[in-house]
């Protein structure tokens, strides 16, 4: 990465002897890496240990559920706690429960007897769709907003991109979504309210209807990201190596791209990455809010008839998606701290 | 709780004592305190201040606009909107209360003490609340109610178990800051216990930044009481409140399609006033919560700047290679 600038003096003379540092850069990154997955295995175990032990904590008795009240015979409720497993101590039922999770077998509903890993990879890509999508949102408004703010800073536009930002981070994600729905399905006709069509039967279709909880989703984190954006970049805007691209001539949009933004990303790129781990429980709200057949419909319709292990399904989905995407995550940003001295700067 | 601290910004540069830079001058924390003391009274006499019965069906009156009669209009039951507003405040505020009670007896009490038990316990409370932090909250409060039965009670006590993490994260933080400080080195070589010193010397510095988390966490726990009542967790449907409000809003969207906006008002300004009010302590206190979490979105609302840059000593080493 080259950047322009006084700061980057000092390693630029240094780089003829950059060979063996990195290698032994090489290393230390990997042994970091390495201590990171260490660190997760207690918080994996604790995190699936609370999701499991939920189960114990319901006073309903899933074998007498099962069989309904008329078969729930004492004899057949033991035969049937046997057969799932249940008449072991907890952390023995949690260890099997574990291990066949680890395999992609999450057990089976109690009344629909489906697999549960089927109906969550029946549901996983919608909300994994709106996540990733509020995500590239977040990005091109946020990054827009706070560009177009910092050129303009003292104008009306830079005004206006601060009030609706602190307004848009005040409100909840469900109210904006709500708000949505009002303007472009109800008033406007524009898009629908509800509904899904998935990305196999038509692309178009599909964006229709995961826009709108999408946008609901990022407009917030769009906010945050245009603020810092903002920031930083109005700070690197007024540094010395700027003014002197100008008085060297070199064309603004290029000052701009190459030297402020890459120099000021840093902050809101660091926003990003916070949020981003979220964005899937986020994405889960989101959907429940546009009746979409996510996730979150599965959870609330199984929560309501207390069906278990398709709560514990979804919530050890979501929690692992947390923890892996964090770890990505840090080390991504971890990297790019160590690579560029502009970043968060 | 003013925050004032050695050192602090503005106090010494103002002659004027009493008009000073006081946190309680400031418009938007008056606006803010406005607000948070009418929905007090809500709170306590909500139901008897009413106008009307947030429960009387008017089948003469469905979906009306704001009118003298109606000050907010009427639902698509023909109930009065502002009454049903105003009896539905309770629920939400006592229970979101619960929760920020449970996460702040669960987070900050041990938030102090990890400082001074040693490392095996702060090793052990650190990892218990990066396993908490992974779980999403709504979805928790919901997965609580599958199996202990379906209570708002036990879902904000979900959501309370889930904000004690961040709670347990600005109190050490703080406390490590204050604890590692020369004045309670000094009153350590002194002779003082270890009670004294955390009381006096620990405590009340901290104090601030428990103060400014506990505002945030009082506006996200609303927020997840109002998504919570929305999704009809934990609540019959006669009874009044603001989640509840709002989805039945949203079902009749093409008849009254400015009906939702109303109690997505009353919900954004309660929690834009305690956030305002949270916003307000910590720029005067330098009380820097370091991270706050939306509990519907779960999106991190405010990172500590300190925060933002690699703690390691490695862009040292780079330089020096």
């Amino acid at each position: 990465m080259t950047v322009a600038g006084p700061p980057r003096m000092g390693t630029v003379s240094a780089a003829g002897a950059a060979t063996a540092p990195r290698r032994r850069r090489g290393r230390v990154a990997a042994v970091r890496i390495g201590g990171g997955l260490a660190v997760l295995v207690p918080i994996v175990v604790l995190s699936t240990f609370i999701t499991y032990s939920l189960g114990a904590l319901s006073n309903s008795d899933p074998a007498a559920t099962i069989l309904g009240q008329d078969a729930a015979t004492p004899a057949a409720v033991a035969r049937l706690n046997r057969a799932l497993g249940l008449d072991h101590p907890l952390v023995v039922q949690y260890w099997n429960w574990l291990t066949q999770a680890v395999q992609g077998k999450l057990g089976r509903s109690y009344f629909t007897q489906i697999p549960v890993a089927q109906s969550i990879s029946q549901r996983l890509p919608v909300d994994l769709s709106i996540a990733i999508l509020a995500v590239i949102l977040a990005v091109v408004i946020g990054g827009t907003a706070g560009v177009v703010a910092a050129i303009r800073r003292g104008g009306w536009l830079d005004r206006g991109v601060t009030v609706v930002c602190s307004a848009v981070s005040t409100l909840p994600a469900f109210v904006v979504g709500i708000i949505l729905v009002v303007l472009f399905a109800v008033t406007v006709h524009l898009l629908p309210a509800n509904g899904y069509v998935g990305p196999t039967t038509s692309i178009p279709e599909w964006l229709k209807y995961i826009i709108l909880p999408s946008l609901a989703l990022s407009l917030a984190v769009s906010a945050d990201i245009a603020r810092q954006l903002r920031t930083s970049l109005v700070e690197v805007l007024d540094r010395n190596y700027i003014v002197g691209a100008r008085v060297r001539g070199l064309p603004y949009r290029r000052i701009l791209v190459r030297h402020a933004l890459r120099n000021a990303a840093g902050p809101a790129l660091t926003i990003l990455g916070n949020d981003f781990p979220q964005m899937l429980a986020g994405a889960v709200a989101a959907e429940v809010v546009f009746s979409l057949p996510g996730l979150g419909q599965l959870v609330l319709e199984s929560a309501e008839t207390r069906d278990i292990p398709v709560v514990q399904g979804v919530l050890l989905v979501i929690s692992s998606f947390v923890i892996v995407v964090n770890l990505v995550v840090n080390t991504t940003l971890n990297w790019l701290y160590r690579t560029s001295d502009g970043l968060g700067a | 709780m003013t925050g004032r601290r050695p050192g602090a910004r503005g106090s010494g540069a103002r002659p004027r004592p009493g008009r000073s830079r006081s946190v309680w001058g400031l418009p938007s924390v008056r606006i803010a305190l406005v607000i948070l003391a009418a929905i007090a009274i809500l709170t306590a006499f909500g139901s008897a201040l009413a106008p009307q019965n947030p429960l009387t069906i008017n089948a003469n009156a469905l979906f009306q606009g704001p009118s003298m009669h109606h000050l907010l209009g009427t639902d698509y039951l023909g109930r009065d909107v502002l009454s049903r507003l105003m009896a539905g405040t309770r629920l939400s505020v006592l229970t979101a209360l619960e929760a920020v009670g449970i996460g702040l007896a669960l987070g900050a009490v041990p938030g102090v003490a990890t400082v001074f038990l040693g490392r095996w316990f702060d090793f052990t409370a650190n990892r218990v609340a990066d396993a908490l932090m992974t779980l999403p909250y709504v979805f928790f409060a919901v997965a609580v109610t599958a199996a202990l039965g379906n209570d708002l009670g036990h879902a904000m006590m979900a959501v309370g178990i889930l904000l004690a993490p961040l709670f347990f994260r600005v109190t050490r933080a703080a406390t490590l800051e204050h604890a590692r400080s020369q004045y309670v080195e000094a009153a350590e070589l002194l002779g003082a216990s270890k009670v004294h010193v955390i009381r006096v010397h620990v405590l009340r510095k901290v104090l601030p930044n428990i103060a400014v988390t506990t505002a945030s966490m009082t506006a996200a726990a609303l927020l997840a009481v109002s998504f919570l009542t929305f999704l009809s967790i934990g609540v019959q449907p006669p009874a009044p409140t603001w989640g509840g409000m709002l989805s039945s809003d949203l079902d009749y969207l093409s008849l009254a399609p400015w009906a939702p906006f109303i109690p997505g008002a009353f919900i954004a300004i309660t929690v834009g006033a305690l956030n305002a009010l949270a916003d307000a302590f910590r720029d005067r206190s330098s009380a820097g919560a370091l991270v706050l979490v939306d509990p519907v979105t779960q999106r991190v609302l405010r990172t500590d700047p300190r925060n933002l840059e690699p703690v390691d000593g490695d862009r040292q080493s780079q330089s020096v290679a």
